[in-house]
């Protein structure tokens, strides 16, 4: 019987060519808009790692003197200070862990064809690779050797090996970073995020990086970062060793706690590092302070969805809204205008339900119609959100999930205006339009 | 197979009661032929959508087939329609975007017969009013004589045991209302229980047994009643 509704509600539309085809534009505009702003919506706020999101958590440490604020919600520092990192990286703990900075460096390789370009790297440990999730297609991390060793090594990704080496395992072969050289020890799959859930500081949705380093490099090679330094008293900072020993924020620390407990522990000992650190003179405060965020917690902390965001999701939907209530409207005038043909089914033996629910497969097949449509739509506007502006290249786009949202959504509300109209006409009295059809 | 004792029907507005049907008592056998005549606005074509289970009554008690009507609820009155009910009406209330053989169709897919049956069964009802070779045809392809045909296989094609016709001939010339009419005794001469209202005392007097209704009472229950061989003949 399904499939004879549809068949009756195709003919219906096309009996009607002008009110569906409006009905059918309504629809579609409006679900092009929503999806359009809420994809971006969902691309931002989507969990960036599922299945560790809730156990990679992120380090701020309150170092600051009494009487200094921060900028930030908690007046947390966002980064910590490259001693806190180092203490904390060789603190004896079983959980992984990794300090990083974003860098950058002029990139070349032995091959006079080949120009020097930009590329930005990220200066991390070894950990980061297995904390991350991050895939391997050659090689490996490097080792705790290399890192103690301050090796020269590095990992690239997949996308780089391509246009260093045409995708051959590049394992061994050394690159040139600014005057540095490097050898390759494995390489990566691209990692595949559109939030820079990792590093937050200078905008949530750029690509990620396409080289590794080892964070021990940055001491002996004056590796300078590409993000944010910030500092808060007034130190004499004249060199880059000045740098490392100062309290300035330049440095992000992730550490890998599994379980409730390890959180809990964790929290205990960075408690009693900063008691001992002020023992040393840091931390002049009365209260110690610090915050072990996890990614969700942290993408929310940061406002990676802002509220001009979720203002537009509201709009668009209630700009939904008003394409529903002009749908409704025409339902209505379309419906009671077949009121004689439905009191002649009634007639012959169709139920209030069944004459119900032929009315909802026909608004339903509209909604159909009109999200496919309406994907289009939306397609068009995620265009031109990435044209428009470069932060948008990488999140104004439909994943799979709301590709099949778009025409659920037309459906569920095509189904909610229909159901007014589609009550009315299934109560007509069987014998009120017999004699006058 | 009918039987209605003290049915009537009041139409309540905010200013206006109508009284439609007082007193209502009426029994039909199986088998009948009946045509209601009466004056325009006389109970009629309300008699006939109770009889039909198109609409409920005020007060009264109607029994079809044993089945008290009055104390059904909607979806049981419409598979009673589906069933046990064959309608006709003068406007033939074909459905203008279906072809015949969907016209057919319509009770039967309500009835929630397979296709193979209702196959069938529509082939066997237009074969059976002379329009099976016109079942891809839609409704306005047709004369009104024809489409009154159709409605009669539609209303075949679910073998109804009681079969209620208003004016079936009302919107046709006289010798396609014959044809209808011819067809109509046919059916009745099967087995179905027929009433039927008309305005045309000539096609009255074919029936076997004729009731009139003025202001919504039975008038004259014998004034036709008698040799039904003699009537049709006459």
């Amino acid at each position: 019987m399904f499939f004879h509704y549809v068949d009756l509600s195709w003919r219906s539309l096309k009996r009607t060519p002008m009110v569906s085809l409006l009905m059918v534009i309504a629809i579609a505009v409006g679900i092009g808009i929503t999806m359009t702003s809420l994809s971006v919506y969902h691309m931002m706020s989507a969990d960036p790692i599922p299945s560790k999101s809730t156990q990679l958590h992120h380090v701020q440490l309150q170092t600051m003197d009494d009487g200094r604020d921060w900028w930030s919600d908690d007046n947390m520092p966002y980064q910590v200070t490259y001693p806190d990192a180092i203490n904390l990286l060789n603190a004896d703990l079983p959980y992984r862990r990794t300090a990083m900075i974003a860098a950058g460096f002029a990139v070349h390789v032995d091959d006079s064809d080949m120009k020097p370009f930009l590329e930005r790297a990220r200066v991390a440990n070894a950990d980061l690779f297995s904390m991350f999730n991050l895939e391997f297609i050659y090689g490996s991390a490097w080792t705790r050797n290399d890192e103690d060793s301050q090796a020269s090594v590095v990992v690239i990704s997949q996308s780089l090996n391509d246009t260093l080496f045409q995708g051959e395992n590049s394992v061994g072969k050394t690159i040139n970073l600014d005057g540095m050289t490097v050898r390759i020890v494995g390489v990566i799959k691209d990692w595949p995020t559109y939030v820079k859930y990792y590093d937050l500081n200078n905008g949530a949705f750029r690509d990620p990086e396409h080289i590794f380093l080892p964070f021990s490099l940055i001491a002996p090679n004056e590796i300078i970062t590409w993000g944010n330094s910030n500092g808060w008293k007034a130190e004499n900072v004249r060199g880059f060793q000045d740098k490392l020993k100062s309290e300035q924020f330049w440095v992000q620390f992730w550490v890998d706690l599994p379980t409730d407990e390890d959180e809990l522990a964790y929290g205990q000992f960075l408690m009693s590092y900063m008691a001992e650190q002020q023992k040393l003179g840091r931390f002049a405060r009365k209260e110690l302070d610090f915050a072990l965020r996890d990614v969700k917690q942290m993408m929310v902390y940061r406002e990676v969805v802002n509220e001009d965001n979720k203002i537009l999701v509201m709009l668009s939907f209630m700009f939904l809204a008003v394409c529903l209530a002009n749908i409704l409207g025409l339902l209505l005038a379309k419906f009671l205008r077949r009121a004689p043909e439905v009191g002649v089914r009634r007639a012959l033996g169709a139920s209030k339900t069944q004459v119900f629910i032929q009315h909802l497969v026909e608004v339903g097949l509209l909604g159909v119609i009109g999200g496919i449509l309406g994907i289009f739509i939306a397609q068009a506007g995620l265009w031109g959100m990435r044209k428009s502006n470069d932060a948008y290249t990488v999140i104004a786009d439909m994943d799979l999930t709301m590709l099949l949202s778009a025409p659920a959504i037309a459906v569920s509300v095509c189904i909610l205006a229909g159901l007014y109209p589609a009550w009315l006409v299934c109560r007509t009295t069987p014998a009120t339009y017999l004699k006058s059809q | 197979m009918l039987n209605m004792n003290g049915i009537s029907k009041v139409y309540q507005t905010e200013m206006v009661q109508t009284h439609a049907l007082r007193d209502f008592d009426l029994q039909v056998n199986e088998g009948e032929f009946i045509a209601v005549t009466g004056p325009s606005g006389s109970g009629k074509t309300t008699f006939l959508n109770i009889a039909g289970v198109l609409e409920p009554f005020t007060q009264g008690q109607y029994l079809l087939d044993g089945v008290d009507i009055g104390k059904l609820n909607d979806n049981q009155r419409a598979d009673i329609r589906n069933q046990k009910i064959g309608y006709i009406f003068q406007g033939f209330n074909l459905i203008p975007d279906l072809n015949l053989y969907e016209n057919v169709e319509v009770p039967l897919r309500y009835r929630g017969i397979k296709a193979a049956e209702r196959k069938r069964r529509i082939e066997s009802s237009l074969e059976q009013v002379g329009l099976a070779s016109r079942a891809k045809h839609l409704p306005q392809q047709l004369s009104g004589g024809q489409q009154q045909r159709v409605a009669i296989a539609r209303a075949l094609a679910g073998k109804p045991r009681f079969l209620l016709a208003d004016e079936p001939t009302g919107n046709l010339d006289s010798l396609m209302a014959r044809q209808v009419m011819e067809l109509l005794e046919q059916i009745n001469r099967d087995g179905a229980t027929i009433v039927m209202v008309t305005h045309d005392p000539e096609l009255a007097r074919r029936a076997p047994r004729n009731i009139q209704v003025v202001d919504g009472q039975i008038a004259d229950f014998s004034l036709y009643q008698g040799n039904p061989a003699a009537v049709v003949g006459a």
